[in-house]
Parts: structure tokens; sequence; C-alpha cells
């Protein structure tokens, strides 16, 4: 696989899409984008949604396994996705773990009524893996 | 999002609009355009692919040294990396674009230095994905502006870095504490981004935001040249303290610095 745009085309192809970014929570850049984006502006959404993430990356209620008092060891980023759902549409975002210091993540907003949830996040999990692991 | 009002380089709007080829050259690093668009930019103040790269391990070093021995005369470094399997396309796309606006980011901070175009000139790194000058200076002022937003104190970003012991309950990210954990109180923010394979406007950002919770001491003033300190009078040493109020120096810190 391919780079970030096949997978932002990929992501779009889901039913429901109507946008989808690749973002760093650590600055708000977007990386990439595909399709719409709420605002009318992806920068806009790829800030505010990196603002989101970045509390959920960071948060002890959410790094801890609540099994022992400290965060997990390893590489492994302890919080998979988010997902946020409005009256008009689910926002999806799945954290990429790439092998190198990095701090980004998928972000695929659905349409609520064309959009399939529980398959986007499946798709999704499936896109942060090769998009770094080819 | 409309153009920017004021551009943070008008040479590199014009070189954008004529759809140059070659180097732009600033006092503090070089944005290289193909067709008016960036497509790689490398700064002294900002770690490079390769620092980003081999630092986590995910690259071993000689693996970076025969790519660019190998690929770096026909300027296709990164093209290299990918199809010798050292690296996947998105990797190299993340990375790269990370280093990229990371070094542009310095590369076009305010400079009374001239600015010089060299045409034609390409960088061995080669193309990975461009991205149009425009959004590069877009997001150049955006991230002045957060740095801002989050503590306008400038001074944090040179001076080394000396963590602050954390108020009872306040929690730290995971990244955080990684950063606070290399500070040793002499590395300044470039240096721990060097040294954590970290962009530097990465840490930049979160040494402001550390020093907005407190975590992190703001000087009061831009640390002075190094040149520039005076020697200490040798004919009149400190008497000796016996008893310091620590307690006490604390709290005057700490209102001081409320009043920053």
């Amino acid at each position: 696989m391919p780079g970030i745009d096949e997978c932002l085309l990929e992501a779009m192809a889901l039913p429901g899409a109507r946008g989808a970014s690749l973002v760093d929570w650590t600055s708000g850049l977007a990386l990439g984008t595909a399709g719409d984006s709420p605002t009318g502006d992806h920068e806009t959404t790829a800030a505010e949604t990196a603002e989101l993430a970045r509390a959920a990356a960071e948060f002890d209620s959410f790094t801890t396994t609540g099994e022992t008092s400290g965060a997990i060891p390893g590489d492994s980023p302890p919080v998979e996705d988010l997902i946020v759902t409005t009256r008009a549409g689910f926002h999806v975002l799945r954290f990429v773990q790439t092998s190198f210091d990095s701090s980004v993540f998928l972000h695929l907003w659905l349409d609520r009524d064309s959009g399939n949830l529980a398959l986007a996040r499946l798709r999704l999990r499936d896109l942060a893996e090769r998009l770094v692991l080819g | 999002m409309s153009a920017v009002a004021t551009p943070v380089s008008p040479m590199l709007v014009r070189l954008a609009a004529e759809k140059a080829t070659g180097a732009l050259l600033r006092d503090h690093g070089t944005l290289y355009l193909v067709d008016g668009r960036v497509v790689h930019a490398e700064s002294p103040a900002a770690p490079g692919v390769d620092v980003l790269l081999t630092t986590g391990g995910r690259l071993p070093r000689e693996g970076w040294d025969e790519a660019v021995d190998r690929a770096g005369a026909h300027r296709a470094v990164g093209r290299f990396l990918v199809d010798s399997g050292r690296l996947h396309d998105g990797e190299l796309e993340i990375c790269h674009l990370g280093a990229v606006f990371d070094a542009a980011f310095f590369a076009l901070s305010p400079t009374s230095g001239p600015t010089r175009f060299r045409y034609g000139v390409g960088h061995w790194f080669g193309t990975v994905r461009p991205v149009s000058a425009e959004a590069v200076e877009r997001e150049t002022v955006r991230r002045r502006e957060l740095l801002d937003a989050v503590w306008p104190y400038a001074s944090v970003d040179t001076a080394p870095v000396v963590p602050r012991p954390a108020a009872p309950g306040q929690s730290v990210g995971v990244r955080q504490r990684a950063l606070l954990a290399a500070a040793d109180g002499r590395r300044t923010p470039a240096e721990l981004a060097r040294l954590l394979g970290r962009p530097a406007f990465h840490t930049l950002l979160d040494v402001r935001r550390l020093a907005a919770a407190g975590l992190v001491r703001t000087p009061l003033e831009p640390e002075p040249e190094p040149e520039s300190v005076p020697p200490a009078p040798a004919l009149f040493p400190a008497p000796p303290v016996t008893d310091p109020d620590i307690a006490l120096l604390r709290r005057l810190r700490d209102a001081l610095e409320a009043h920053l």
C-alpha cells in the first residue's frame, strides 16, 4: 500500500463517507485530506480534532489499563480510536502507530444515515495498519 | 482559506507564482522548490529525516548512509528507501512531510538577513510529496500564532529546559513525561528534539504547554549570550549562606512568576 492519498481515497470509498484526513495531533497539521470538512475548511477541522485526540492520548484515564497503576509500557499507543456521534454524523479518529516518533491519526467523517459505524471502525483500523506496514 | 494576508516571504510567493525550481536560501534554513511547489526544506534548528528515522531505531544508521550513497547522486534517496524495502510509502510520507513543515517553520522565521534564490538547485533527498508554497506559508503563520496562544513567552524556546515540580494531582501526558525526563536543566528545546528524534516545532510547542502549566521554568527575559556574561568578580566572593529558607524563596519565586 500506498501512501497517504491512496489511504484517504480508500477511506472515502466507505458507505456514507463525507471527508477523511490524516492529522498530526501535536501540531494540528493536516498531512493529507480528501472529500469535505464539517467546517468547510480542512485545516480548521484538523486543528480542532487534533486537540481532541491529544487529550485522549495524554490523559491518564485513557492511557492506563485499570489493572496496573501505571501507563502501559511498550510502544503501542494505549488509545486505539475515538468516536464522536453528532446528530448528523459520525467521526472516527484512529491513531496510527509508527515505529519512529510521531503523533498522527486518521479522521473519517461519516453521514449519520448512510454511514456504517462498525464497518468504518474496522476498515479504519486496517487502513491505519497498512499505511505504515505496507 | 484565502491567501495569507501578510506573506512570511514575498520572494516565496513570487517564486511559487512563476513556478520556479531551485533553492530559497534564508538565514535559518533553505526551501527547495520544484515548479513552484515545496518539495524539501532543511534548517539547522530542525532534526532532519535521518535523525527522525534513526533515533527511534526505525532505520539503522548504516541503512540511511547506504541509501544516501547509492541514490543521493540521482536525487532519489526517499524513493530508494521505499524501493529497497527499508521503509513503507506511508511512513516515508508521514516522516518527510513532518520534517518539511518543521524545517520550513524555522527557515521562514523573521529575519533581517538576505534571501537568495538559486535557480535549478535541487536536494539529494528527492521529491516525495510536494506541498504548495501557500500551504507552507499558511502553516508557518498558524504555528507562530499557536505558540503565542499557548504561552506568549518566546524566552522558553531557546533557554535550557528546567523542569519544575508538578502540583499535587497535576498530570502530565506520556510524550511530555518523556520530554521532562530528558530535560537535565542544560538542554535546550532544539537539543531535546534531536535527542528524542522529534520535530523541533513539536518540542517547542510541548515546552510552551509545559511552561504554561507551570511544569517548566519560564525565564524572565531571553537568556543572555554566553560571551556577553561578565565574569564573576573574584574580589568579592559571596558570603557562605548557612541556612537558606528554601520554602520562602520558592514562594517568592512563584509569586514573582505569577505576575509575569
